[in-house]
């Protein structure tokens, strides 16, 4: 009888041993990947559908048996758009998780401390929307990969346009924190240096809530352009007090990329009527690949695609260089992805410069119309990108101070 | 001309819309700080409960209008209760037992919004939109709409004060409320009316504001400290004061904003202060006794 129970026991424990061992050998067929951006908040845009490109990425590559036999499974932290809660959702998503790829942040301030949390981590890290210009240069790391226009970039190809065809002299209104802060610097840096005129500067805190007491400052300064570097619900706000102000239609209007998401145009299609920006990426392009790309998303989320696109192909970015290194180790997948070249990115073929890691993407100017982001040129990757500059200060000289011309 | 028209105008414009509305807050948080004897850190908070209230009050009745009516009501309700419940068994002890309650009244009712509304910004649609040509500038039909009626209601509040008997009581009560109470006016009555008044014109300052500024837990922290230069700036306890001196601010404010980063007038206006104290230590229109 003694024995018959232990029989029993030993039987039992087998099953069920047997049953624990079995997801336990399918979980360790599954890699892990970290999406780290603002859920809530003057960003919440952004994070959102940064979530949703990389589930479209993520969902076709497991259709496809995912990364090395792999499949991908997906961890989504809202940050807070703030640095502190990003560095310690990033330390959680890599030391708790175990992510092999980090996809983030949304604010320039947030990934640049996230970096320093991939760089001590050796993690994979991507960012697809930030656009502060130290992330290439001072703040760069070998694990470190970006597919977005840099401010750098941005004011290359946007400067030119302008002062041919907007106006040259410029009011930069910027959102006071890094990325605006940047922004600002880069597209003064740029316009002075082709002829504009800046008649002036002035930056806003980051969720101003009313823009009113900035508006006399730029009319004192009656610039043909005023430039705008804002982004999320600061955009939203600026734009619809310019207006009730009467100054969208007082002044020729330009802007940075992320200034607002093709989501949130036709709320306000009338402010934004004639607004130009430079970005890799529209809904309303009539670009085959873009086209192509934006049918997919939009059968999956109901939704037109937008700037945050540039998520979908780090994913994408990422899964060929763990197969090309037959490995996820970080060391090896950095090599694969450097020089890599992926034909099937949101707008077709895009390669990785080597030296600082930045995707060399080809972009177009957009006008807004009747509330779509239309294009109006095309611009190389090669002719914005500007010379690699890794660990050079890219503001060295810098000075916010206006030259008056006669 | 071109200057006047196109660059001062509107600021001047900013400054009295700004100055009106800040006028509603700093009037309540004065009377207040002559019946208690000290600042009503609060108040602030009433604000903020203003603008939520609103928010809720529209949920139901799809109506700002409404909202202006009873978000007021509801916080002075509000403000009633606290009064009684928690200032009142402290009116005969030091001033510091008033300023450390009313610090924590603040923070329940900041968290209290957190708790029930969530951190995030909400956003109330003004009534109207639109914008009024006005001597060659553009200037949006709301922020008209609440120069005039927040100067109504200081004109209405200021007739209250001089013309009515309930005006007069609560004056008296502000300067001495013993000697009104010697006088057989119920005290504690007038205390609780004047308090919820108090709260319901921080409220409707709040619901007026919302459409610019934008509802969220921490907004009547940053507006407070405003109000507080207000008071102090108009001379503590004065009435007619602190609507001069909400002018003042609202307008140096604006003004400054032309030659300075508006995020640095708060040093200007700090400035004002320093200056106005050491010319007149009780303010421009503060009595002798009051915080001696």
């Amino acid at each position: 009888m003694r024995r018959t129970t232990w029989l029993v026991v030993l039987a039992a424990l087998t099953v069920t041993g047997g049953a624990m061992t079995a997801p336990a050998l399918s979980q360790s067929k599954v890699v892990k990947i970290g999406d780290l951006g603002s859920k809530v908040g003057v960003f919440e845009g952004y994070g959102k559908y940064q979530t949703m490109f990389m589930q479209m990425a993520v969902e076709e590559l497991n259709a496809k048996g995912g990364v090395l036999g792999h499949k991908i499974e997906m961890i989504s932290e809202d940050d807070e758009t703030k640095p502190a809660p990003a560095v310690r959702k990033a330390e959680k998503l890599i030391l708790q998780d175990d992510v092999k790829l980090l996809v983030g942040a949304v604010s320039s301030g947030a990934t640049m401390a996230v970096m320093d949390v991939t760089k001590k981590h050796k993690t994979i890290h991507w960012n697809a929307v930030s656009c502060a210009e130290f992330m290439r240069t001072t703040k760069f790391h070998k694990y470190y990969f970006s597919n977005q226009p840099d401010s750098r970039m941005q004011a290359n190809g946007l400067a030119k346009y302008i002062v041919d065809k907007m106006g040259k002299k410029v009011y930069i209104f910027y959102t006071d924190y890094a990325m605006g802060q940047s922004d600002g610097r880069q597209f003064k840096t740029a316009l002075e240096k082709i002829g504009g005129e800046i008649v002036g500067v002035a930056g806003a805190p980051l969720d101003t809530k009313d823009f009113s007491p900035w508006f006399g400052a730029i009319n004192q300064a009656n610039p043909d352009v005023l430039f705008l570097a804002f982004a999320g619900t600061d955009s939203l706000r600026l734009m619809t007090q310019l207006h009730s102000f009467g100054m969208t239609k007082k002044y020729k209007l330009a802007g940075i990329d992320c200034f607002l998401l093709q989501q949130d145009l036709p709320a306000i299609a009338e402010p934004m009527e004639g607004f130009v920006q430079l970005a890799h990426y529209s809904a309303y392009n009539p670009d085959k690949q873009m086209a192509a790309f934006n049918e997919r998303f939009k059968k999956k989320f109901g939704v037109d695609g937008n700037i945050m696109a540039g998520a979908y192909d780090g994913v994408l970015f990422w899964a060929a260089a763990a197969e090309k290194a037959k490995t996820f180790d970080a060391d090896k997948v950095e090599a694969a992805l450097e020089g890599m070249c992926v034909d099937n990115t949101h707008i077709g073929r895009q390669c990785i410069r080597k030296e600082d890691h930045q995707v060399v993407m080809d972009m177009h100017l957009y006008q807004v119309k009747g509330g779509k982001n239309l294009p109006i040129a095309r611009l190389e990757g090669k002719d914005t990108i500007g010379s690699p500059m890794v660990g050079k200060d890219p503001v060295e000289g810098f000075t916010w101070e206006i030259k008056k011309k006669n | 001309m071109d200057y006047v028209l196109t660059v001062l105008l509107p600021q001047l414009l900013h400054g009295l819309v700004f100055g009106a509305a800040l006028g509603l807050l700093a009037l309540g948080l004065t009377v207040i700080f002559g019946l208690l004897g000290v600042m009503n850190f609060a108040h602030g908070e009433l604000y903020m409960l203003g603008a939520y209230a609103g928010i809720a009050v529209i949920g139901v009745a799809h109506s700002f209008w409404v909202a202006l009516i009873a978000a007021p009501i509801l916080v002075g309700l509000v403000a009633a209760v606290t009064e009684m419940t928690t200032l009142r068994p402290i009116y005969r002890r030091e001033p510091l037992y008033g300023l450390i309650l009313t610090f924590g009244l603040a923070l329940v009712f900041r968290e209290g919004a957190r708790q029930i509304w969530g951190g995030d910004m909400r956003r109330v649609l003004p009534p109207f939109t639109g914008s009024t040509p006005l001597l060659g500038m553009t200037y949006p039909n709301y922020r008209l709409f609440l120069l005039a009626a927040s100067s109504l209601i200081l004109f209405a509040l200021w007739l209250f004060f001089t013309r009515t008997r309930a005006g007069v009581v609560v004056r008296a009560a502000v300067q001495d409320a013993e000697m009104l109470d010697g006088l057989g006016v119920d005290v504690r009555r007038v205390f609780t009316l004047t308090f919820a008044a108090s709260g319901a014109l921080a409220a409707l300052a709040g619901l007026l504001l919302a459409p610019i500024f934008t509802v969220y837990p921490q907004m009547g922290v940053e507006m407070i400290l405003l109000a507080f230069i207000v008071v102090i700036l108009g001379g503590m306890g004065s009435m007619g004061g602190s609507v001069v001196a909400a002018f003042i601010i609202g307008v140096a404010q604006s003004l400054f904003s032309l030659w300075m980063n508006p995020q640095r007038v708060a040093i200007a206006i700090f400035g004002i202060m320093i200056v106005v104290l050491i010319v007149r230590p009780r303010g421009l229109f503060g009595r002798e006794g009051v915080l001696e």
